[in-house]
């Protein structure tokens, strides 16, 4: 793989927020390099607070870098050129209460720059996809947790992206629901869709990651390919990040 | 924006306000204009103002807040381009607003014009109240029944059916008023409710700005500091009086003043997009 087929690409990117007087108060990402290659689905993995959800913000443009170069597909990820191949499932579903399924997807589609009978068609397509066609109708303010994560999942693939960016994909589904997910996630890698994927779950991001990266503290901690790890993700993520629990149960339990 | 129950309730208010206070003035029927004037200006002044802001800083602060601008800017759309389309979204759903309230001040002429016919004719002040109500009434109530009716059996969206019966009904009450009375009075209210539109766009693009850069209260506050700076300018904006026995709002007036609004307007949506821009 030469740097050419790197979709995303991070060098020794570094992120600080500061308060209102400018005071640095956190540095979330401290010199991370990353590439995803074209073709690889990607899993950014660690324990809450590593710096994970910064990291995909700056991928998309979200976050400035303090430091450090952030490149998506060449380019920098502000320009709309690098956007129009993205496709972003946010770790919560934000969605606008008041619309229904449908017009939130023809309202993507619209923001993906789609013309109105290719929108139309896609929406119906997507909508059949993730099982929402009956409720179509409906504001999805009215919907489930994971009704509303389909709806979010559906908004992602609207625009055709090439690279897909999933944040916690399948966080509030339950076991079916996310089955199903991985099982979209291996069909779209499988027709050669990049993804870039972030989760808490370990035995998940084993089922569909080739390649993983561990984030601790904003830096990263390994990298590998998950078929030669020659252990259980969960087992190398404990050896990496520690399995020490930050609860002190011992005064608490006498 | 239209589909927010904020913009119903506001709406409702105007209305309310548009159909009532005639009936705390001493107008006397037959002065159709005027009561046009007290009760449909002053209701898309205090009520379109109020919608212009709270409906801006609303709009903004729950976008960000809720993360769906975030989401929105992860698709291949310029930031500026995204904010300035809203702002414009945003003053189409105030355009909208002020044409059903007009509508139905309007509607309230026609309703005090006949009864004051009848009135002429008969010489019994009680009978002038039927029609007057009967057009207040159903200003404020037909909207509602049709959006509950279509919501009921079509599951149409009810905000949605009801602001858009009421701006079918103020174009009809437009039309029914050109028939009865003339399109003097018409042609002579247009341009006054124009210069409230200029007025609100103002404090809808300095809501705009605000909101996007600090939380609603302090946003709130600016822009109302931004009403006391240009509050000695306002009477130049409601020009109801120049309304009374006849008088009208030139065009060449309106001109005049939307030019001297288009820089402050300008100043704070440029302001708007260096926020947008600074997200993040």
């Amino acid at each position: 793989m030469n740097d050419s087929e790197d979709i995303v690409r991070l060098e020794s990117v570094e992120k600080t927020f500061r308060d209102f007087w400018l005071r640095p108060t956190v540095k979330a990402v401290d010199g991370l390099s990353l590439s995803v290659r074209k073709g690889e689905v990607f899993g950014l993995l660690g324990p809450n607070g590593s710096g994970k959800s910064t990291t995909i913000k700056m991928i998309l443009g979200l976050l400035s870098p303090s430091a450090g170069d952030v490149r998506l597909f060449g380019l920098p990820p502000r320009a709309i050129e690098a956007r129009r191949k993205l496709g972003y499932l946010p770790e919560l579903s934000y969605l606008h209460p008041f619309l229904t399924a449908k017009e939130t997807l023809r309202y993507y589609a619209g923001l993906c720059g789609l013309k109105s009978a290719e929108a139309k068609e896609r929406t119906t397509q997507l909508l059949e996809m993730v099982g929402l066609a009956d409720v179509a109708g409906r504001p999805v303010g009215g919907f489930s947790k994971g009704m509303a994560r389909r709806v979010s999942l559906a908004s992602a693939l609207v625009g055709r992206p090439e690279l897909l960016v999933l944040d916690e994909p399948t966080s509030g589904l339950d076991p079916v629901s996310t089955k199903e997910v991985k099982t979209l996630v291996k069909a779209l890698a499988a027709n050669g869709m990049t993804v870039l994927t972030t989760s808490h779950l370990l035995a998940d991001a084993e089922d569909i990651c080739d390649r993983v990266m561990i984030l601790d503290h904003g830096k990263s901690v390994a990298e590998g390919r998950v078929s030669e790890l020659g252990t259980s993700l969960e087992d190398f993520f404990l050896a990496k990040v520690g399995d020490a629990s930050e609860f002190r149960l011992a005064p608490f339990l006498g | 924006m239209l589909s927010e129950p904020l913009t119903l309730l506001l709406a409702l208010t105007a209305l309310v306000l548009a159909v009532f206070a005639p009936a705390f003035h001493y107008h006397q029927f037959g002065e159709a204009s005027r009561m046009a004037r007290d009760a449909g200006l002053s209701a898309i002044f205090t009520c379109g103002s109020a919608l212009a802001v709270f409906g801006a800083i609303r709009a903004f602060r729950r976008e960000l807040e809720t993360g769906t601008f975030e989401m929105a800017l992860a698709h291949p759309v310029s930031r500026s381009g995204f904010f300035l389309a809203k702002a414009a979204g945003l003053f189409a759903a105030y355009l909208v607003f002020a044409l059903t309230v007009f509508g139905a001040a309007v509607t309230i002429v026609i309703g005090a014009t006949v009864a004051g016919r009848i009135a002429a004719r008969t010489g019994e002040i009680a009978t002038v109240w039927g029609p007057c109500l009967a057009s207040g009434v159903a200003v404020a109530v037909v909207p509602l029944l049709v959006g509950a009716a279509l919501n009921r059996f079509w599951r149409f969206r009810f905000v949605l059916t009801s602001m858009a019966s009421a701006l079918m009904l103020a174009i009809a009450s437009a039309a029914t008023f050109s028939f009865l009375i003339g399109t003097g009075a018409l042609a002579r209210l247009a341009p006054a409710v124009v210069l409230l539109a200029v007025y609100a766009a103002l404090l809808a693009s300095a809501a705009s700005a605000f909101s996007v850069r600090f939380a609603a209260n302090a946003a709130a506050s600016l822009t109302g500091l931004v009403f006391a700076a240009t509050l000695p300018f306002v009477g130049n904006y409601y020009m109801a009086e120049a309304l009374s026995h006849g008088g009208s709002v030139p065009w060449s007036y309106v001109g005049l003043a939307t030019l001297a609004a288009i820089p402050a307007a300008g100043a704070f949506l440029l302001l708007g997009c260096r926020f947008v821009r600074d997200i993040g």
